[in-house]
């Protein structure tokens, strides 16, 4: 919902076609203490959320910047989407967590293929804050239009992910999984 | 059909109708639009009429628009899928398609056709047409072998789609146990003939192997390697009894994974290892397989927590029961056979004992040991004993009673048997054989025929499938390019862990390059994508010696290509790189550009300044190496020394006589143009002095040392040596350049040549001649006035500029020898005179001055001579004087020393000199004379004493402190002096003298003379001879001699005063003075006495 969205954002500025997914089984936020984190299921609108946390504790939202993300986020898209739901074809996905990375191969694993389209599935580590996820929307976005700078991306992406690597100077992690 | 539906369709008819007319007018994108409007329209509204229209899209199939290509595709893959009945029309297009130019559309054509495949074969089965049902069929296998051979593609992105394409083909072609609804092998209906499912099923087994090998092929990309990993757990997955090839493909790819991966991709295929693992492990059709499953899991590094987590609970109590029954099979051998055979028993299969024979004589007549690593099988082998006993137990209980067919026909010699990488072969294949036992019992039931597979069935493939699938790069990648030296040389590498890989590639690479040379060019058609690492992969260094001849070569052709690149006006670049390549390359360049600039120098000589310029600048510090690159034993001035030198003694000596007329202007731009002129090359200077160019030499250091002054020190000490050079050209021209630069020289360069001229002087102090002088001389080692001279040119020569050196000249006189004093004298009087007539006139030059003050013991001619030089010409200053004085009263005892100042001393000190001073040596005496009558000065100076004393004190000297004949002399002297001692003068003299109360010795004898020279004292002799006679002149035996000669003199004049003389004094006068008294005194004593001859001759001096 920070790193993917801010991502989202600064890729649809660009022009790109993107979408922007949840891979666990709710909605997290942080909520006052580190034990009760605000939960809610996919589906439920950024707006929804936002008066929610105003609700509960505005300044302290305020302060540590969740409502000015929800707000930005509601700009972008309604509502929170859950990557397994989609029906949707994607060439590329790219993921800011390992543990996410894991779970959208696992989920590809598990799933029959029906179509055989290849998707390249990247990750790119990048920390959950707002000041990384800025940076790390830039780092996408630099990845994402060198790929779409190549004409051929299956051939092109070993060589593109290791240049990229060496120059962001953070571990890249890259499958490939069938739809 | 209502009759609203019908009017929708003809509406929609008439539309889709105009669209297609419109996708035929229009172009590129716009056509792509309508087309999937079109087919959009076609499907779903107007199915029906898919046949009649049909046609009209697919003849867009060779639009040049990729995308409209792929929209076909995308039809034609709806058409399998729905309405497949359309197949056998549009089933020859994807053959086209897959096949297409453009790797985007080949890519969706392969993607399409994994589908499409899955739904010929379903129609297949319903299809009543058997002419069509072959016709696509056909078809479709044409297509399938294209696909199969595309895993040899170029293309990565190829290659993947290959992959997953081989993996749909594989399950379609397999059978299924399981319920599940997915078309399989066994759906194919039996009732086609054309189809041949064994041989299907035949092809399935070879795809897979294909994949197997694939996917632990050395090259493979972490893209590709991905893929096909998930393919073969997808296949794994769905047909169990792949399951142990595929753990055992896992397992050997943890081991040994490709080499030319990063280390993120490393991570990545890890990762993708696991996860796939993981959701293997979830599967129940796993089950058996358990405790393999696990193993692996544990080999990736999971821990057993993680483990726990993801394995479901049920399963992790199978795998205790599994360790359980390993650990209990390693405890000894009959134990691992009983639990081999016993499994087989339970699931109530004989042909699994068939299979393991199979097994077993394929891997050569071994046994199975129960050892768990490879190493201890290794070992095992290695006693005979145990390879006697396994043997024997084998053919004991397991040989069956006829030979198979299938082993006559593979069965080859074993060439190497026995030897050590045999035996190790073998361990590796009892180990594998081992790890995936389990495999053999658990099989399932309906399957355990594909197991001998690998060994029975390949060859009759291989041979069916020849001209089709077999020819596939996989395959012709390991085998065909590799000998079987070389693969063992493989294996054994890959052995290897990854970390050490790279040493590992480098000593590999020299293998092959030992064994096989003429293969490596082969790498490159190995067509896989490798990335990072594969440069190094694929290319191998050129050798050293190769790599410098190649270079070389360059060199040369950028040497001769002067022209050229003048035309092409990179002539100045064309010098840049030359000298770069010179100065930073292997001494052979060096020496080729040295030889390049020497064939023609005249014309080079450019190139090569323009190079001594760029070794200059690495002499410097500049580099155009990052440090790191740079040689640390480079030494860049002696690269910059040699070179000039190198060009300096090569256009010197280089006997081309063409050059000679050149040589002088080459060696003078060389010199001149340098940026710095070396020690060295100055001493080839000097050695050209020796040689026949001795001038040119000689005035290229003299140009030197006035174009480079703050060297200038450096270069003089070689020019100035040359001022003792034997030849007297050689020897002149150095002392005048010596002498110029001395002028226009740094105080350095004065200083250098001052020192020189010191060493020089300080030489004729010395007994003998040193080497400096004598070494190019004959062998004599003797002082000749002229070496003497040699050794004084420089220092004399230096004297006009520098006058101290008097000091240091007097201070080696000192201690010379005579010979050398007298050569100094000699030398140094014209510098010396040329000083003082540079000085004001009546002063002394200070160098002078410190001389006469502080006189070195020995030096006293010396001085002496310096004095009478700075008093030649004008009178001796007081000063002089009193310094003159001092020394004559402390330190030189010689009276000569007063000579030149003898003007300036008082009356009293030349008086009392005198005596000594007409002692000396008769010229000395008349010049001393000279210089006190003022004879040298007609300037009218003031005498200190005047003709008149001077005389009277010779006559006074006392005889005993001079003798007699040295005041003769002088007195002579004096009246000589006819203008000086005038007839006034000299009377004033004899009156004086006659006034002294005692009469001097030689008064007598100057009347005389007085009178020979001026008769007219006639009177005033008288006088004197009257005043002597009161004096009893009688009793003095010499007065009276006197007396009686100057009354003979005076003759008749005398009569006076011989009538005077008392009578006790006649006695002594002589007769014929007596007789003339006798006379007068007779006759006339007035009368003039008889003319007679002088009786005695005229003293000395008195002509």
């Amino acid at each position: 919902m920070n790193r993917s969205m801010e991502a989202h954002a600064f890729l649809v500025k660009k022009g790109f076609k993107v979408k922007s997914f949840g891979t666990g089984e709710k909605v997290k936020l942080p909520g006052t203490s580190a034990d009760r984190p605000n939960c809610y299921e996919f589906g439920i609108a950024y707006d929804d959320i936002y008066n929610d946390l105003l609700e509960k504790d505005k300044s302290y939202y305020t302060q540590n910047g969740l409502l000015h993300m929800l707000d930005r986020n509601r700009r972008i898209k309604p509502c929170p989407e859950k990557f397994q739901a989609s029906n949707e074809i994607f060439d590329v996905v790219i993921t800011c967590e390992e543990r996410v990375y894991d779970q959208v191969i696992e989920w590809f694993v598990s799933r029959k293929t029906v179509c055989n389209q290849p998707v390249h599935i990247i990750n790119i580590d990048i920390q959950d804050n707002h000041e990384e996820a800025t940076i790390g929307a830039f780092l996408i976005s630099d990845m994402v239009t060198k790929m779409s700078q190549s004409d051929d991306l299956d051939n092109d992406i070993d060589e593109l992910l290791h240049e990229f690597e060496s120059k962001c100077h953070r571990p890249i992690l890259n499958s490939i999984m069938f739809y | 059909m209502s009759k609203a539906q019908q009017n929708a369709n003809i509406q929609a008819e008439k539309q889709l109708i105009q669209r297609i007319n419109e996708a035929g007018m229009s172009e590129g994108g716009k056509r792509a639009g309508l087309l999937r409007k079109i087919i959009e329209i076609l499907t779903h509204q107007l199915s029906p009429m898919i046949p009649m229209y049909m046609e009209n899209v697919l003849s867009f199939i060779n639009d040049k628009l990729p995308e409209t290509r792929k929209i076909i595709i995308a039809f034609i893959e709806e058409l399998s899928t729905n309405f497949p009945e359309n197949l056998p029309k549009v089933i020859s297009n994807l053959q086209l398609l897959v096949t297409d130019p453009v790797v985007a559309v080949q890519k969706r054509a392969i993607q399409a056709a994994s589908v499409i495949y899955k739904n010929v074969l379903t129609w297949l089965c319903s299809s009543t047409n058997e002419q069509e049902a072959k016709l696509v069929w056909e078809h479709m296998n044409k297509t399938k072998l294209l696909i199969l051979n595309m895993i040899d593609s170029e293309n990565e992105g190829i290659r993947t789609h290959a992959i997953k394409f081989l993996e749909e083909v594989v399950l379609l072609q397999t059978a299924t146990n399981s319920s599940s609804t997915d078309f399989s092998l066994n759906n194919i209906s039996k009732s086609l003939t054309f189809i041949n499912q064994d041989a299907l099923e035949e092809e399935a087994e070879h795809i897979f192997q294909l994949l197997l090998k694939f996917h632990n092929s050395q090259h493979i990309s972490s893209v590709n390697l991905m893929a096909c990993m998930t393919t073969l757990i997808a296949l794994a997955k769905c047909r169990p009894k792949y399951l142990p090839r595929v753990l055992q493909a896992l397992g050997d790819l943890h081991t040994t994974l490709p080499p030319t991966l990063s280390q993120s991709q490393v991570n990545s295929v890890r990762k993708h290892l696991r996860i796939q693992l993981i959701s293997l492990v979830k599967q129940t059709s796993v089950n058996d397989m358990i405790p393999q499953l696990l193993q692996l899991l544990t080999d990736i590094g999971m821990t057993q927590q993680e483990i726990n987590k993801v394995v479901p609970k049920e399963k992790r109590h199978k795998r205790v029961l599994a360790l359980a029954t390993a650990s209990e099979s390693k405890s000894d051998s009959p134990a691992k056979r009983l639990r081999l055979d016993s499994p087989p028993l339970s699931q109530g299969s004989d042909s699994n004992s068939n299979s393991r024979i199979d097994f077993d004589d394929d891997s050569s007549q071994s046994s199975k040991t129960s050892l768990v690593s490879e190493d201890t099988l290794f070992d095992g082998l290695n006693s005979i004993d145990n390879v006697i006993n396994l043997v024997l137990a084998t053919l004991v209980n397991n040989l069956p009673n006829e030979m198979p067919n299938t082993f006559l026909m593979n069965y080859k010699p074993i060439p190497n048997s026995g030897s050590k990488p045999q035996i190790r072969h073998l361990a590796k294949m009892i180990h594998a054989v081992i790890k995936g036992e389990p495999e053999l019992p658990v099989t399932p039931a309906p399957v355990p025929l594909p197991v001998p597979a690998p060994v029975t069935k390949i060859p009759l493939l291989s041979e069916d499938d020849e001209k089709i699938t077999l020819k596939n790069a996989v395959a012709k990648l390991q085998e065909t390019t590799k000998d079987r030296q070389v693969e063992n040389a493989v294996t054994k590498l890959m052995e290897e862990t990854r970390q050490e890989f790279i040493k590992e590639g480098e000593r590999k690479a020299k293998e092959k390059e030992k064994l096989v040379p003429p293969q490596t060019p082969t790498v490159p058609k190995l067509k896989q994508k490798v990335k990072l690492l594969k440069l190094q992969e694929i290319t191998r260094p050129i050798p050293k010696e190769i790599k410098e001849k190649i270079m070389l070569q360059a060199v040369a052709r950028i040497l001769h290509a002067d022209k050229e690149a003048a035309i092409g006006g990179a002539a100045q670049i064309r010098a840049k790189f030359i000298t770069i390549f010179a100065s930073s390359y292997t001494p052979d360049i060096r020496e080729l550009v040295l030889n390049y600039i020497l064939e023609d120098p005249l014309n080079r000589i450019d190139l090569g300044l323009a190079w001594l310029y760029e070794e200059y600048a690495y002499m410097q510090g500049f580099n155009r190496h990052p440090v790191t690159l740079q040689k640390i034993s480079d030494k860049h001035d002696e690269n910059y020394s040699q070179l000039l030198c190198a060009l300096v003694t090569q256009v010197c000596e280089r006997g081309d006589p063409l050059m000679e007329n050149s040589k002088e202007i080459l060696l003078r731009r060389i010199y001149c143009e340098a940026p710095v002129v070396t020690l060295e090359a100055v001493d080839y200077l000097k050695h050209l002095v020796v040689e026949e160019k001795s001038i040119l030499a000689l005035e290229l250091l003299e140009e030197l040392c006035v174009v480079r002054p703050p060297r200038a020190h450096k270069y003089a000490p070689a020019l100035v040596f040359h001022v003792l050079n034997e030849n007297q050209d050689v020897r002149d021209f150095a002392l005048k350049a010596t002498v110029k630069i001395f002028k226009s020289g740094s105080d350095a360069v004065k200083k250098v040549v001052e020192k020189h001229a010191l060493l020089y002087l300080g030489f004729i102090a010395l007994d003998n001649p040193p080497s400096e002088l004598i070494s190019s001389r004959l062998n004599i080692r003797v002082w000749t006035d002229d070496l003497y001279k040699v050794c004084l040119n420089l220092v004399m020569a230096l004297f006009m500029e520098n006058d101290e050196l008097i000091i240091d000249v007097a201070r080696v006189y000192g201690c010379a020898g005579a010979e050398a004093k007298r050569c100094v004298l000699r030398a140094i009087e014209s510098p010396l005179r040329a000083v003082a007539a540079s000085a004001p006139p009546g002063t002394i030059p200070s160098a002078f001055h410190i001389l006469l003050q502080d006189c070195p013991r020995g030096a006293e001619t010396l001085l002496t001579r310096l004095v009478h030089i700075l008093t030649d010409r004008a009178p001796p200053s007081p000063e002089l004087v009193s310094r003159v004085r001092e020394l004559y009263a402390t330190r030189v005892s010689d009276v000569r020393f007063l000579i030149p100042v003898l003007n300036g001393l008082s009356k009293r000190e030349i008086l009392a000199a005198l005596p000594k001073l007409i002692k000396l040596n008769p010229n000395v005496v008349k010049e001393v004379f000279n210089k006190l009558l003022g004879l040298q000065n007609p300037n009218n100076e003031i005498l200190p004493v005047s003709p008149e004393e001077l005389l009277v004190a010779l006559h006074l000297i006392d005889p005993n402190k001079a003798d007699l004949k040295f005041i003769i002399k002088a007195t002579g002297l004096c009246f000589a002096e006819k203008q000086v001692y005038t007839q006034d003068v000299v009377s004033a003299v004899l009156q004086r003298l006659a006034e002294e109360q005692d009469t001097p010795v030689l008064m007598m004898r100057s009347v005389l003379q007085a009178l020979t020279l001026y008769p007219n004292l006639g009177p005033l002799a008288l006088n004197i001879l009257q005043l002597l006679i009161d004096r009893e002149v009688w009793s003095n035996k010499v007065a009276w001699e006197g007396w009686v000669k100057c009354c003979e003199r005076l003759g008749s004049q005398a009569t006076k005063v011989l009538i005077a003389l008392p009578a006790r004094a006649l006695p002594s006068v002589p007769p014929n003075l007596a007789r003339l008294i006798e006379t007068t005194e007779g006759s006339n004593p007035f009368s003039p006495p008889p003319v007679s001859n002088p009786i005695e001759p005229l003293p000395p001096g008195m002509e």
